[in-house]
């Protein structure tokens, strides 16, 4: 049965969960538009793509179940969870994948270089598996708390903790859950087992999130 | 039908457990039925079992054959509900028909010509259509409300579950609501839940009271009118003191000759000038709350 409208995902999306992501993508152009000819366009890029976009994706996600103004009305109705979290996540992984791709865009056309990363595959995967790692970190959060601010919480700290002390979780067993390695260090040799470490992780916490999710009573 | 048997709810544990049902027991038909009950008393968290969103801690709920107790089977339920919520959350910058249009897609109605028809259908008959483009930001609590119960009837739902939907309502939509509610009935189980004796006693001819968690009384509104009768006084006094000996106090009226009292208690014997009168829906309710020794907070 149809039980899902990207109309209506779109219409019932908070329009500050747009207008955040916009407003930065902007000050991040601006800034790259500012360096387009020193050796700092680069470090901005990166920045944004490997620190930015993960970042606001997860605090969103914190933010996309719990918030909805009619949660109990979808509760009563037989859309099971794993419909509610694709479509609220769905959207936000979306719309920042559009950023980020308008950024890379942004970059290229200003004369940014992106071989560090070797391929465009890679460079994708740099900011993929960060932002699908913190939105389920900050999904999960939420629905364990039964509380987003929470959610968003952590997902401000592990990526405060892995951003200053990333040298530190580069070089021990952290690598694998350092959610900067693609964006930030593209040579590290153990760049795929912590992609597969990751993604192992974002799926586990997606099914924790949809376990969490059919626990309905817990959020009203 | 809807069968409950020995229902039980808790939410916490240890010091900070709360028994919100307490072996509950009762047996829904089709129709119109009211449950009726202080704040507090338990209503909510049985409105919300019925819709499959709250566990029961133990006991059995079935519905129309429909074990509930089942993840499939409130699936199920699902399938045949229509409900409308005590707090009622909507999405303020859709339209009244775009928000019961959406309720319908995640209801499953698939075919969005039906769907259309649908829609318009059930806010044509809570009195919505010339509204229907409206964004429900700009919508009154009334039609809020109406809002809720088109998504509520969208899916033609068997059973049809509003908890307290009068709450807020001025007293044209009250009518109108309670109207529209007994109109629904006809053909499907409406379970209203509200702690206003005055709509239940205008929609319901079977009702049930209940009270921490149980059921204190189950019958018609007639029998519980009754249960209150030789329970009832008038009392008209110009002293300032208020009566008491175990009476309570139901109304209060300002007239000439001094305050006239309602009172419903045991015995008014105290008050010589006590007139005995006949008793209305809402003293049988305060006498049977009184004698299940639930407090009444009077003036």
């Amino acid at each position: 049965m149809k039980r899902f409208s990207i109309k209506y995902a779109f219409k019932t999306y908070k329009l500050d969960q747009l207008w955040l992501p916009l407003a930065i993508f902007l000050l991040f152009v601006l800034i790259s538009l500012f360096q387009m000819d020193t050796p700092q366009l680069m470090n901005i890029a990166r920045s944004y793509l490997a620190a930015v976009v993960p970042l606001l994706a997860g605090i969103l996600a914190a933010y996309s179940i719990l918030e909805d103004p009619a949660l109990e009305l979808r509760f009563a109705t037989p859309i099971p969870a794993i419909r509610t979290l694709i479509e609220r996540l769905g959207l936000i992984f979306i719309i920042q994948s559009a950023f980020a791709l308008f950024f890379q865009a942004v970059i290229k056309i200003i004369g940014g270089d992106f071989s560090m990363y070797q391929s465009v595959w890679r460079l994708q995967l740099a900011w993929i598996i960060p932002t699908l790692s913190l939105m389920m970190l900050g999904c999960s959060c939420s629905l364990l708390a039964a509380n987003s601010t929470i959610g968003a919480l952590m997902v401000g700290m592990v990526w405060l903790v892995e951003l200053i002390a990333r040298g530190w979780f580069a070089q021990n067993f952290g690598k694998y859950f350092l959610v900067f390695m693609g964006p930030l260090m593209p040579d590290h040799p153990d760049l795929f087992a912590n992609h597969v470490t990751l993604f192992a992780i974002s799926s586990t916490l997606f099914l924790v999130s949809m376990a969490l999710l059919e626990q309905q009573e817990r959020y009203i | 039908m809807i069968k409950i048997n020995t229902l039980t709810k808790n939410y916490g544990t240890g010091a900070k457990k709360v028994q919100a049902l307490n072996g509950l027991d009762l047996v829904i038909g089709q129709g119109m039925f009211g449950l009726l009950g202080p704040n507090g008393a338990g209503k909510t968290t049985l409105m919300r079992i019925l819709a499959g969103i709250v566990n029961a801690s133990s006991g059995s709920v079935n519905v129309g054959g429909i074990d509930i107790n089942t993840e499939a089977g409130k699936m199920e339920v699902k399938k045949i509900l229509g409900y409308l919520p005590q707090e009622l959350g909507m999405y303020p910058e859709l339209t009244a028909v775009q928000f019961v249009d959406y309720m319908a897609i995640l209801k499953g109605l698939e075919n969005p010509a039906e769907r259309r028809k649908r829609v318009d259908t059930v806010l044509n008959m809570v009195g919505l259509s010339d509204n229907a483009n409206r964004k429900i930001k700009g919508f009154s609590g009334g039609m809020k409300r109406r809002v809720g119960i088109a998504q509520a009837l969208v899916n033609d739902p068997k059973l049809l579950i509003v908890d307290e939907p009068t709450a807020g309502l001025d007293p044209e939509e009250r009518i109108r609501f309670r109207n529209l509610l007994v109109n629904l009935a006809a053909d499907r189980t409406v379970l209203l839940s509200t702690h206003i004796v005055e709509d239940i006693g205008q929609t319901c001819r079977d009702l049930a009271v209940i009270s921490r968690g149980q059921v204190i009384f189950r019958g018609s509104p007639t029998e519980l009118t009754q249960a209150a009768a030789g329970h009832v006084w008038n009392l008209t006094s110009n002293t300032m003191e208020k009566p008491d000996h175990g009476l309570t106090i139901v109304s209060m009226l300002h007239l000439a000759e001094g305050t006239q009292y309602r009172m419903v208690g045991e015995s008014a014997s105290d008050y010589i000038d006590a007139q005995p009168v006949q008793p209305g829906l809402e003293d049988g309710y305060v006498w049977l709350m009184k004698n299940a020794g639930h407090a009444i907070d009077t003036l």
